[in-house]
């Protein structure tokens, strides 16, 4: 059986889906968290649970909501899960009246009961399940209560709908339906009715998916018709507006009915939002919240614990390996693999552990909270003068954390160009990849003010994403459209086991992608560093590494690195940002006590180490990065654009901090 | 020697799998990335027409 | 008309029809058309977004399209 799950975006779909299911998705206190479809399996076996990214109606605006429509027109699905936020229960019903029209069987979770009683609305289930003909079960999604009962209605309850034509659209309309009715009839397994609705609404996917069963220049004469009528009459402004209004209608008496309202106190949000989108103080709040997020990361509590680990591994582990490796009287061949190979190149990726655990919790939290949608209006201002929208910050923060599903979310941004503006400029976040890159080299020279320097470095992305944003809008992608409204969630203190848990589910992926690829990928750098052209364990600068290295250095010379290492671990780079880093620790290998960040001083100055970083955060995006890119665009054309432009940034950026800091007599 | 010769040949087949695997699975970008890639039948296959 | 309400101010929706088709439908989506209630709740700066709260659920939208919104202060 195939169930899917549906409703209005921000109601908990994903949590119920979580909660349903055992697994665990993506879920945020913002509209759009889930962009794309995904399939479960119900806990207890009984079907697939297929959770869709929210939607206000079936008639899509935007990539994500299109995806919905999409799967209502082209797979079978056996139930209808829609869900309901209690406290919006007008705006829920629109989208819950076009589902029953659908004719599919159905039932409604009403979710949020809990909230909407703060707000002193009260919801009588049970009437409402009787006014539509339908089960309606409560539920609260977030901590799992009512959904032992909602799967068993699913699973027991025959759930065809009781009552047809919940709407009725007046005399005109109904005719118009009956004669869209009688050109599609037998044509399709979807509801005609659904279909002649939506076609009168003006929904694209619907229309193309009508006319390609029938004729088309009829049924555009039936909608053409109705329209003129409709204003001739009722001087109504369109087809869709007049529709909406009928609905709106049966939807206002069917609240007057169930829903009870009583006084209550001012929600706690907005209090909050007085001080966050405080028209002077809310930008200086978001740069200090940034700020203390840095200074937790990489002063006050990330670096004690990275450096109590690489004590760690460094001290005791080694020790550890070197004695197994003798006990068992391993070759120096092998000896060299771990310890030189394994070692340093995972060890010195798994060190960063803690302080990517911390940014991820921030990110958590700056989504649980209810906070990253006010940030998208606080920034809306700036982003509108460059050509973008508030919205298009949002995919920017999550890629901090990782520039894929950032890309990913760019799906929610109603306009083309925005969007495709917003993916090509989500690589130059600084995603958790780059940090520990920061870290090292920060360490290494800037000992005074890490997290300044840090932050420096992210601000900077943000800052050439503008730039680069205002110069393409202004040039190749042109376009006067542009739009921005957004809903602004109630804010919600975040559960601790949520917030650890997406915390841990972001995070997992840099300790599983330490433990095979960048194992992987430390075998290999380590045997090209061992071997050279004459034969193995070579000094290092006639290794094969050194070859591939020096062949491209050059390049490098005028922006202040021109080693064969630093070369070396930027071509590994563009595989996983984290390889930069185990490349460098298995270049670099020292064996005594001697850090790698202390011998990092001879290779190069404090300038040259800026200017490095800078390269870092801008160059070409990682392979899983670019493939996404080339997923969401479609086109090869705009994929190969992002790596290009992203390159010759950087190599531009680094250029002008080397060359005029050197100016400047700094070095 | 024996031991050596077998825990050469772990972690090199150990790397060269994963190697494979990580390389075809960035290729394909977020979709294979995805834990629920074996029920799920959209493959992301959404119409690229959306205004 | 909007632009003449401040933080706190109440209004009704009385046409809405100047504003541009994409944000007329979205606005829609969230139940704001004419005869909505209408509360602002904070300006941005600089000519920045507004935030309104209808029906309980607060709505960010920009300025040169609050503008065009007609309202009537209640």
């Amino acid at each position: 059986m195939e169930i899917a799950l549906i409703g209005n975006p921000n109601t908990g779909k994903t949590s119920l889906f979580n909660n349903l299911t055992g697994s665990y998705e993506y879920v945020g206190n913002w509209s759009g968290v889930t962009v794309e479809k995904k399939v479960g399996v119900f806990k207890n076996n009984i079907g697939h649970l297929i959770d869709l990214p929210g939607v206000y109606t079936l008639n899509p605006l935007s990539k994500d909501e299109g995806v919905v429509t999409s799967f209502f027109l082209n797979e079978s699905v056996d139930r209808l899960l829609n869900i309901l936020d209690a406290s919006q229960l007008e705006r829920n019903l629109h989208l819950t009246l076009q589902l029953l029209e659908f004719e599919k069987p159905a039932l409604i979770g009403l979710n949020m009961i809990d909230v909407a009683n703060k707000r002193g609305i009260h919801i009588d289930a049970s009437k409402l399940s009787g006014v539509l003909g339908v089960p309606v079960v409560p539920v609260v999604a977030r901590s799992g209560k009512g959904c032992d009962k909602l799967v068993d209605v699913i699973a027991t309850k025959s759930i065809q709908p009781t009552k047809k034509n919940l709407v009725y659209y007046g005399k005109d309309v109904e005719e118009a339906i009956t004669a869209l009715i009688a050109e599609i009839i037998g044509k399709t397994d979807h509801s005609a009715r659904f279909l002649a609705i939506q076609y009168f609404e003006g929904n694209e996917y619907v229309q193309e998916y009508v006319n390609s069963i029938a004729d088309s220049e009829k049924l555009k004469t039936i909608s053409a018709n109705l329209e003129i009528k409709l204003q001739e009459i009722y001087n109504s402004k369109s087809l869709a507006n007049f529709i909406y209004l009928k609905r709106k209608e049966v939807i206002e008496s069917i609240v007057a009915d169930v829903a009870r309202k009583s006084n209550s106190d001012i929600p706690l949000s907005e209090k909050i939002d007085s001080i966050v989108t405080n028209r002077i103080l809310g930008m200086p709040i978001f740069l200090l919240l940034m700020y203390f997020m840095f200074m937790l990361t990489f002063d006050w509590l990330g670096t004690p614990l990275s450096d109590a680990l690489d004590a760690l591994l460094t001290g005791p582990v080694t020790v550890g390996f070197e004695k197994v490796l003798t006990a068992i009287n391993a070759s120096e061949f092998i000896h060299a693999l771990i310890i030189n190979g394994l070692v340093a190149g995972v060890g010195g990726v798994l060190v960063f552990v803690p302080q990517i655990f911390i940014l991820f919790f921030f990110i958590s939290l700056l989504e649980d909270s209810g906070y990253m949608a006010r940030v998208a209006l606080v920034m809306d201002r700036i982003m509108e003068s460059v050509g973008l929208n508030g919205k298009a910050f949002i995919p920017m923060m999550i890629g901090f954390g990782c520039n894929v599903p950032g890309i990913m979310a760019a799906r929610t941004i109603e306009t083309s160009r925005e969007r495709l503006l917003t993916i090509l400029l989500t690589p130059l976040m600084s995603c958790s990849a780059r940090l520990p890159v920061y870290a090292l080299f920060v360490g290494a020279f800037f000992a005074g003010n890490k997290a300044f320097v840090v932050l420096s470095l992210y601000v900077l992305g943000i800052v050439v994403a503008l730039i680069l944003a205002k110069i393409f809008s202004s040039t190749i992608l042109k376009s006067e459209t542009s739009l921005f409204v957004i809903e602004l969630p109630p804010y919600r203190l975040p559960q601790f086991q949520s917030l650890w848990r997406s915390t841990w589910d972001k995070g997992k992926g840099f300790v599983r992608k330490a433990g095979t690829f960048i194992f992987a990928g430390s075998v290999f750098i380590w045997l090209l560093s061992y071997a050279g052209p004459n034969g193995l364990n070579v000094d290092m600068d006639h290794s094969y590494l050194a070859a591939i290295g020096n062949a491209i250095a050059p390049i490098f010379a005028p922006i202040g690195f021109s080693t064969w290492q630093a070369s070396a671990s930027l071509i590994t780079g563009f595989l996983a940002k984290e390889a930069i880093i185990s490349t460098m620790n298995i270049i670099y290998f020292v064996p005594n006590d001697a850090s790698l960040q202390g011998l990092l001083a001879d290779y190069y100055t404090p300038l040259a180490a800026y200017s490095f970083m800078v390269f870092i955060l801008l160059y070409i995006p990682c392979l899983a990065t670019v493939a996404t890119i080339y997923k969401e665009t479609a086109s090869k054309k705009w994929t190969a654009f992002s790596m290009i432009y992203a390159f010759a940034i950087a190599y531009v950026l680094s250029l002008i901090i080397y060359q005029g800091g050197r100016l400047f007599g700094l070095v | 020697m024996i031991a050596s010769v077998l825990i050469g040949a772990a972690i090199f087949g150990y790397a060269i799998w994963h190697f494979v695997k990580f390389i075809n699975k960035s290729k394909k970008g977020k979709c294979a990335a995805c834990e629920l890639k074996n029920s799920c039948s959209s493959q992301c296959g959404i119409p690229p027409k959306v205004k | 008309m909007f632009g003449s309400l401040k933080a706190g101010d109440k209004g009704k929706i009385i046409d809405i029809s100047h504003v541009g088709h994409l944000v007329q439908r979205r606005l829609l989506d969230l139940g704001i058309t004419e005869g909505s209630e209408v509360c602002v709740k904070c300006v941005m700066p600089f000519g920045g977004p507004i935030m309104i709260e209808s029906c309980g659920q607060c709505v960010g939208i920009r300025r040169k399209e609050a503008v065009q919104i007609e309202v009537e202060r209640i």
